[in-house]
Parts: structure tokens; C-alpha cells; sequence
């Protein structure tokens, strides 16, 4: 919204004297913003430090394979005793199989991260189609989507991600589609929104007396309008479906056989760890999680008041 | 509790700003967590106890659900001890060695052909509302049993032989038979008051748990029940055994077992049975604390691996879609020879249990089995291998074996989600029998019942409490238990159906000499461990706790190292003597605990610190 705006202004300065090709040009307006929002991001403490946290987080669990190998996972090979204290061997002790726990939570990251990120596209992309399209049409298209918007709105989240889970067949891309089918309904009030306010702006008529379809309007002028927004979200939507997903598994309605941190802790609670005092099998996980998800939030905080100027009154 | 005090303290001097509160938070409700959960915040655990009218309670921590409070619907675990509790049965097993004893029935004797069986009726048992318990309420009983086809959901199996049972006077009952029938001295069936029972209309739907207090004639009367919160009972003090010791027996639900063994840490509860026993890491932790007591036994329950034999009903129709590679012999055995059963009770059960080798568990010994050395399916990988090979499941190019079908070779392995046994073995033979190059999917329901009574399943995991007298347990893998037709449910428990082992069923069913019958239900149990349809990996113990400055001492059944939870009769509960309510100064605080303290504590002073740095920082930023 703002950034292309500001763009477009620069553009006409810029296009006075020299007279440059429109792509170079989109080009160098990409680049001067991506180099705007780093300077305004920087200014975040917080924001740097979820980025940060999120960054070594990301390359763990890319570099999991090399670290800690696939079969830290395997049962039968375990190279511990069950339920062992922390020690120079294992730094978070072992599980109650005997498995390293620090090799679990490296692994585990790989899991939780990749579906807290597919859960969170799936649901910023039905938000997002279903919010354009809702503000772009209005009429009785609108009417009927947002009804149904709302239905799912006032639906408590949780209760129906397990009652989705529930019924279909227990496996990673269950849980990603209870989690992403849960959650668009903010995403969707929120992108509505701002295409109602995008479209009402001039250019928007412009573009239409030129001769603009529905398809050209929404995909050139209001998505990129929204896009940042929606980026925001979707940072945002990451932190509560990783949470999502760590409730489901540790509810036990996750793929029994997948490592994960919310599976870590339900393992940890039926070899009943919380009771027997095996405090280094909860948390290692319970901590990862709570790690990832505040870094999250922290980026789609910082995120959000880069580009929206008016949330950042405080700072 | 105090740790609420401290947390207010922190949130005063910390003054969170706005994002941060949450961190904050999170950081003492882990705290609040660790204390609450982890234990004896609260140093002096409530004495048992007298409430302030002096009654004794005895409360015990309970998971499972009750499935019905009528004793003709009831099968589950502890609705079948309360009925114990509340009914008497005509006879009773010694809590010593598990021979059968008089209950509500002085003797018996059999005319010389066995087909009539005469019970003398003891007069000294009333009904809680004051009527006498009489040979006409016994007559009554099983007659409704045999007529109503609701009233014989849960005992019927005992009742199919009758042909007549008459009270010719209040203290005789007559039981006439068709045929010989072995388990005349443990009829396992509740005699409920006839004047009560005889105005209930539907026995398939009546659940007897309207009208408290319930009347019975057991050690017990229940007083109270609320679904999956509380079952309370309260002391027969007319039992004719004597009355039991502890005023009042309560039955409350934890849901969680983790919670249960907090609960009994702090004297909130007595007893604590687990659901189906502690794991070990709680056993070994609650066996350094002071005043409880854990007690590790051999179960009365196998644990075994059933393999779907083709499920078929009665009339021959073909049911469910279990795997056609697990019609072979081989391929089960060699299944089952990769099963390493050594490991599992090292690691899954870390001791608490003993091998399975056959179908009873070694408590009782009359009847125990074990597979003969050259019989034995031993644990050995490769020869499994070759087996599988011989058997026509070669393997692909991934290294994967290919059924008669030409498709990989997948078995779905039906597992309960409330079990972690169940989950943890599951992961074990998915590295077996992956190894082997055959795949495994776990299917973890909350609800097996559906799939498995449909026979929608290739494995499954199951385990059965064994009573002293076997013939429930054998009965279940008969022809007659499969359902009449698809539509039907049978008694069955994984559809097998083998001819020779229903003849030395009902072999063994006449057979009165009682070491003639073990021999004979050895040989069922050698059959069934052949056919391989059922592999016994385990006996899983009996790992339970209670508090002994609550429960002075309490009867195990057998005597020398039994069960206290699920006995076949009421033996632990209406013995168990109330301890004095001595003072017991409980200055024990586990290690873990300190430390998630001091941690949270850390924790949050950290926090505090930091943000009143960030405040400073916010403030110059500002001018």
C-alpha cells in the first residue's frame, strides 16, 4: 500500500530527466524499497532478534540431516538408557526410548517449522482469495462469503481442528489442513478490508475506464496493494499454527510415528515425565516451541509497523 | 497456593509493558506449573480421614469409564468391581491362592451324572433395604438371564448351558444342565434383589443408575455416582463376611494419570491403580517418597499381537479387508519371529512384566503354558527373512516385499491412542518388520471398537484380564462367538475360527477332573500359539501405589505377590485397614522440583531486569 505509493511518486521524480526502460525502472524501485523496509526494520531490537532466533532455527533444521542423521529417531538402535539425566553424552538427556533428546529437538524443528509454514501459506491463501475477491465483487457474492467468514469466525478454532483431525486419517497433511482450513477467517476480514480501501482509490478508476477486467484490477493494482499485509499475516498466522500443530500433536491426534516438538511433549506425558519429575524431557521442547513462536511474532510485529506507519506511534 | 503470592510480587516490581506481559506470564505459569504438578508445596499431604464427622474415606484414583452400573450390561474393568463390591456371586476365590470359596452360596454338591447342581443359600446376607437375600433371587437371576436376550449381554456365556434353575425353598437352588459344564463353582455372575429388579422393563438399556442408594448385599452399597467424576460407595455394615474397615470407598476419575500421581504425592487420594498400571518412570520416582507404597506384581492380563484371520460371520459371509499374505502360516510366524520379545520388556516395560509365551499368564500356574524348544518361535530376524522369502513375498528393487498382488506388502496395525504401550511397541515393529521390508502404518484410534468389530484390520494390538477359572478367555476364540452375520456382533475377539481348537473347547468344558481340564486347556493353548493368530508378547505387572499413612495394610490377591486394583472379588477394598491419622511431617521435596523453581524464579528476575533496562532504553529513545 504505502511503499507502492511512495514509489510511484519517486518514479515520476526520477523519470524527468533520464528516460529509462519500465522494467529496469520497476527494478530499481523494488530495490530502493526492499533497502527501505531493512533500514526501518533495523530499528526494530526485537524484530532483529526474532529474525535472528528464526534464522539459526531455520538452519538447524536444514542442516538436521547433517547434525544429528535421520535415524536419531530410530527406536530400536537407541544409543541410551531410557529416561537418563543430561549429561556430557546426551546435553538434554535421552527420551524414553533411550534416544538423544537434543538429536529429537533438532529433528523435530524440521517438522514443526515446515508445518506451522505450509499451514500458514494454506490459510493466508484462502484468506486472501476469499478476502479480495469478497471486497472486489461486493454484492451478494460478498454477502454470502462473509457470512461464511464469520461462521468460521466465531467457530472456537482448536475444537475444530480436532474435530477435523479427528475424522480423517492421522498424518502430517491432515493436521496442516485442519490448521490452514481453522485459521483464514482473520486473514480474510483483515484483506477485505483493505481492498474495499484500495479499490476506491483513483487509479483503480483509472484502470477500469482503460478498459481493466476483474482479473486485471484484482491481480495488478489491489494484490500488490494488499500483498504487504498479507506478508505481515502470514508471519503472523506461522507462530499460531506452529502452535497449532504442538497442541494437535501433544493431543495426540498428530502421526504417531512423525517426531515433532508437540509429539516430544506427548510422549513425554504418557511416560508420565511430568509426575516422575523428568523435567529435561519437557523443556527442551516446550522451550523450542515457545522460542519459535514469540520469534515469529516478533518479526510480524516489526513487519507490521514498517509498513504501516500508524501502528508504530510508540517507537 | 503461595506460588499465586509470588507471582502478584513479580508482576508488581517487573511492570511489564504491554508485549512483554505475555513472556512474563508464560514464565510463571511455568513456574506455577513446576510447583503445582511436580508436588509437595503443600508439606502436609490431608490424613485419611477423618472428615469432620470421623468417617474413614478410602479414595481411589480411577481412569476408566463406567460402561453401565447393571451387572447384565457391565464388562469393563471397574464397573465388574463394583458389581463385586455390591453383589455377592454364589461363590467367591480365596484371596490367597485363587481356589473357589463359599460366597453367597454355604456349599454345593452335583447329583453323580453332573447335569443337576444343588447350592445351598446362605441366611445370614440381607439386602441393603432390609429384605432377605434368598435362593429365589439367585433363581430369578439367571432365569432372566436365559429368557431376556438383554439381560444376557455380559454373563450369557454362563447361563447358554442351563436348562432349568429352581428355588425349591429360600435356602436351595436347583441348576439343571444339558450338558456337563466345568465352570459350575465359578459362576461369575452378580444375584441382584429380585423385588428390585423384576419392575425394570428394557434390560438392554436399563443402567441401574438412577436410584441411589443401588440396593445390594456386598461389602459395599453404592451411595452415588456421577458419570466420569465419582463413584461413591459406603461400608455394608451388616456384610455377613463382617463389615469392611474403611466407612467409605470413593472411586474419583483423573483423567490424566500424571494428575492421579500428583494427587496421591499429596494425600489427595489413597490409592492409585494407573490406567492400565504407572508407568515406570512414575513407579521408580514414587518409590523413594515416604509413606507410599508401590506395589509390582504379575498381572492377571496378556498382551498380545492378533493377526486377522480372513474375518468371517457365522453364516460363512466374508467380513472386513484384512490382509490376504496373513492367511499363510509362514508369514505370521515369521511376522512374530521378528518380534524381539526381550527387548520389549526391557525397554517398553523396563521390566515390569515377564515374556508372553502362552495364551494364561504364569500366575496361574495350573493352567500356564509354555511352547516346547523346538515349538518356540524364538527371535530371529533372519531365519523370519527366509520364512517370508518360502512363503512367496519376495522382495523388490526398493527392497520392499511384494505381495500375490504385485503391490507392496503394507500392514495396518490397529492401536490404542489411550495406550502408550501400544504406541511404543508400534514403533518397534515398524523397525522390525521394515528391516524385514514390509511396511507398518499405526492406526491409533481413540475408538478401535468400530474397525475392529468390522474387521477392518490386518493387526491389532490386545490383552485380556484372565479370571481364575479360564474359560472366558478361551471361549472368545470359538466358532460360536463369531457374529451370526456381518451385521451382527459377536463375542468373538479377532474372528478365529478353527475347528480343532472347538473341539477341545467343549472338551474341556466337560471335563470335570480338574488336572484332565488343564491338561486340556494347554493343548488349546499350544494350538492357538501355532495357528499364530494370537502372539502373547507380554504379561504386563500390575504397578500401583498407595499411601501408607492412609491405608494401614491391604490384602493382595494372590497373597504372595498379587494385584490390589481388579481382584476377582472384593477382597483389597474390604480388607484395607484405615492407618492412625499420626502426624507425618513430609519434608521430602524432590530435586526436580527445587529446580524448576529456582529456574522459574531466575526466569523471571532475569525478565525483570531486562525490562527495566528496555524501559530505560524506551525512555531516552523517546526525548
Amino acid at each position: 500500500m504505502t511503499t507502492t505509493e511512495n514509489g510511484t511518486t519517486k518514479q515520476q521524480a526520477e523519470q524527468v530527466p533520464v528516460a529509462v526502460r519500465p522494467r529496469a525502472l520497476a527494478w530499481r524501485r523494488r530495490r530502493a524499497s526492499v533497502a527501505r523496509f531493512w533500514r526501518q526494520y533495523r530499528t526494530h531490537r526485537a524484530g532483529l532478534f526474532g529474525l535472528g532466533a528464526l534464522l539459526l532455527f531455520a538452519l538447524l533444521a536444514l542442516t538436521a540431516p547433517l547434525l544429528v542423521g535421520s535415524d536419531v529417531d530410530n527406536v530400536t538402535d537407541a544409543p541410551g538408557g531410557p529416561l537418563e539425566e543430561p549429561s556430557a553424552e546426551f546435553p538434554f538427556g535421552t527420551d524414553r526410548f533411550g534416544r538423544n533428546l537434543l538429536g529429537l529437538v533438532i529433528w523435530g524443528a524440521r517438522v514443526s517449522l515446515l508445518v506451522g509454514l505450509l499451514a500458514a501459506v494454506l490459510s493466508v491463501a484462502i484468506g486472501t482469495l476469499i478476502g479480495v475477491t469478497a471486497g472486489h465483487f461486493k454484492g451478494w457474492y460478498a454477502t454470502v462469503m462473509m457470512r461464511i467468514t464469520d461462521w468460521f469466525l466465531v467457530m472456537p478454532t482448536l475444537v475444530l481442528a480436532i474435530a477435523l483431525a479427528t475424522v480423517m486419517p492421522r498424518s502430517l497433511l491432515t493436521i496442516i489442513v485442519a490448521i490452514g482450513v481453522t485459521t483464514w477467517p482473520t486473514t480474510a476480514r483483515l484483506v477485505r478490508a483493505q481492498t474495499l480501501a484500495v479499490e476506491t482509490r483513483p487509479y483503480i478508476e483509472r484502470a477500469r475506464a482503460l478498459g481493466g477486467g476483474h482479473w486485471h484490477i484484482m491481480s495488478r493494482h489491489v494484490l500488490p496493494n494488499v500483498m504487504p499485509l498479507v506478508l505481515a499475516q502470514t508471519t503472523l498466522i506461522i507462530s499460531a499454527a506452529i502452535l497449532a500443530e504442538a497442541t494437535l500433536a501433544f493431543l495426540g491426534l498428530s502421526d504417531p510415528s512423525v517426531v515433532s516438538w508437540g509429539a516430544l511433549l506427548q510422549d513425554a506425558r504418557e511416560a508420565g515425565a511430568v509426575s516422575s519429575g523428568h523435567w529435561w524431557y519437557l523443556v527442551p521442547p516446550g522451550v523450542a516451541i515457545a522460542v519459535v513462536a514469540l520469534a515469529f511474532t516478533l518479526c510480524g510485529r516489526a513487519v507490521e509497523q514498517v509498513l504501516n506507519p500508524r501502528l508504530g506511534v510508540s517507537r | 497456593m503461595d506460588t499465586n503470592d509470588r507471582y502478584g510480587d513479580q508482576r508488581r516490581t517487573g511492570r511489564s509493558p504491554g508485549r512483554f506481559r505475555l513472556v512474563a506470564a508464560a514464565g510463571a505459569a511455568a513456574l506455577t506449573l513446576t510447583a503445582g504438578l511436580a508436588t509437595p508445596l503443600n508439606p502436609a499431604p490431608e490424613q485419611a480421614r477423618a472428615a469432620d464427622d470421623g468417617k474413614k474415606v478410602l479414595t481411589v484414583a480411577v481412569a476408566q469409564s463406567v460402561d453401565s452400573l447393571s451387572p447384565f450390561l457391565a464388562v469393563r474393568l471397574l464397573s465388574t468391581s463394583i458389581h463385586r463390591l455390591t453383589y455377592e456371586y454364589l461363590t467367591n476365590y480365596d484371596p490367597k491362592d485363587n481356589h473357589v470359596i463359599p460366597g453367597l452360596a454355604t456349599k454345593w454338591e452335583s447329583s453323580p451324572d453332573k447335569l443337576t447342581w444343588t447350592y445351598t443359600i446362605r441366611s445370614n446376607s440381607k439386602w441393603s433395604d432390609g429384605k432377605q437375600a434368598t435362593a429365589e433371587d439367585a433363581a430369578w437371576t439367571f432365569n432372566k438371564m436365559m429368557t431376556d436376550e438383554g439381560a444376557a449381554t455380559a454373563n450369557g456365556s454362563f447361563v447358554g448351558n442351563f436348562e432349568k434353575v429352581t428355588a425349591p425353598s429360600p435356602t436351595k437352588l436347583v441348576i439343571k444342565l444339558k450338558k456337563p459344564q466345568a465352570t459350575m463353582t465359578a459362576l461369575d455372575v452378580p444375584i441382584v434383589p429380585k423385588h428390585v429388579w423384576e419392575k425394570v422393563d428394557d434390560f438392554s438399556k436399563f443402567n441401574n443408575d438412577k436410584d441411589f442408594p443401588i440396593v445390594g448385599n456386598g461389602p459395599f452399597i453404592l451411595t452415588d455416582y456421577k458419570p466420569d467424576s465419582y463413584v461413591r460407595l459406603k461400608s455394608n455394615k451388616d456384610f455377613w463376611r463382617g463389615a469392611p474397615k474403611f466407612d467409605e470407598l470413593v472411586f474419583r476419575y483423573y483423567k490424566d494419570q500424571d494428575a492421579a500421581v500428583s494427587a496421591l504425592r499429596k494425600g489427595e487420594v489413597s490409592f492409585v491403580a494407573g490406567s492400565p498400571s504407572l508407568t515406570p518412570a512414575q513407579a521408580a520416582s514414587l518409590k523413594g517418597e515416604k509413606n507410599i507404597h508401590v506395589n509390582d506384581a504379575p498381572g492377571r492380563r496378556f498382551y498380545a499381537l492378533a493377526t486377522n484371520p480372513g474375518a468371517k460371520a457365522k453364516n460363512g459371509e466374508k467380513m472386513g479387508d484384512g490382509h490376504p499374505s496373513l492367511l499363510d502360516q509362514r508369514v505370521r510366524n515369521a511376522l512374530f519371529k521378528a518380534v524381539d520379545r526381550k527387548a520389549i520388556i526391557d525397554k517398553v516395560f523396563q521390566g515390569h512384566a515377564v515374556e508372553g509365551a502362552g495364551y494364561i499368564p504364569p500366575r496361574f500356574s495350573q493352567y500356564f503354558w509354555k511352547p516346547s524348544p523346538d515349538q518356540e518361535l524364538t527371535y530371529d530376524p533372519e531365519e523370519a527373512a527366509r520364512m517370508l522369502d518360502q512363503a512367496g513375498l519376495k522382495k523388490n528393487a526398493d527392497g520392499r516385499r511384494v505381495g500375490k498382488d504385485g503391490k507392496p506388502v503394507n500392514y495396518r496395525v490397529l492401536c490404542h491412542a489411550t495406550d502408550p504401550n501400544d504406541k511404543a511397541i508400534g514403533k518397534y515393529l515398524q523397525e522390525w518388520w521394515g528391516k524385514l521390508g514390509i511396511g507398518v502404518t499405526l492406526k491409533c484410534l481413540d475408538n478401535v471398537t468400530d474397525p475392529w468389530l468390522a474387521g477392518e484390520y490386518d493387526l491389532a494390538f490386545d490383552g485380556w484380564s484372565v479370571n481364575p477359572d479360564p474359560d472366558f478367555v478361551l471361549s472368545i476364540h470359538t466358532c460360536a462367538a463369531l457374529p451370526a452375520t456381518p451385521k451382527d456382533t459377536g463375542a468373538t475377539d479377532n474372528f478365529i475360527c478353527d475347528k480343532k481348537y472347538d473341539e477341545l473347547y467343549a472338551e474341556q468344558l466337560a471335563e470335570y477332573d480338574p488336572t484332565k481340564r488343564a491338561d486340556i486347556v494347554k493343548q488349546m493353548e499350544s494350538r492357538l500359539y501355532d495357528l499364530g493368530y494370537m502372539n502373547v508378547m507380554a504379561y504386563p505387572n500390575a504397578v500401583e501405589a498407595y499411601r501408607t499413612d492412609q491405608i494401614k495394610s491391604i490384602t493382595t490377591m494372590p497373597a504372595k505377590a498379587g494385584n490390589i486394583y481388579g481382584q476377582d472379588g472384593y477382597w483389597s477394598w474390604w480388607s484395607a485397614v484405615p492407618a492412625d491419622s499420626g502426624d507425618s511431617s513430609d519434608d521430602s521435596s524432590s530435586a526436580g522440583v527445587v529446580i524448576g523453581i529456582v529456574a522459574g524464579v531466575v526466569v523471571l528476575a532475569g525478565l525483570g531486569v531486562f525490562l527495566a533496562m528496555r524501559r530505560r532504553a524506551t525512555a531516552d529513545d523517546r526525548e
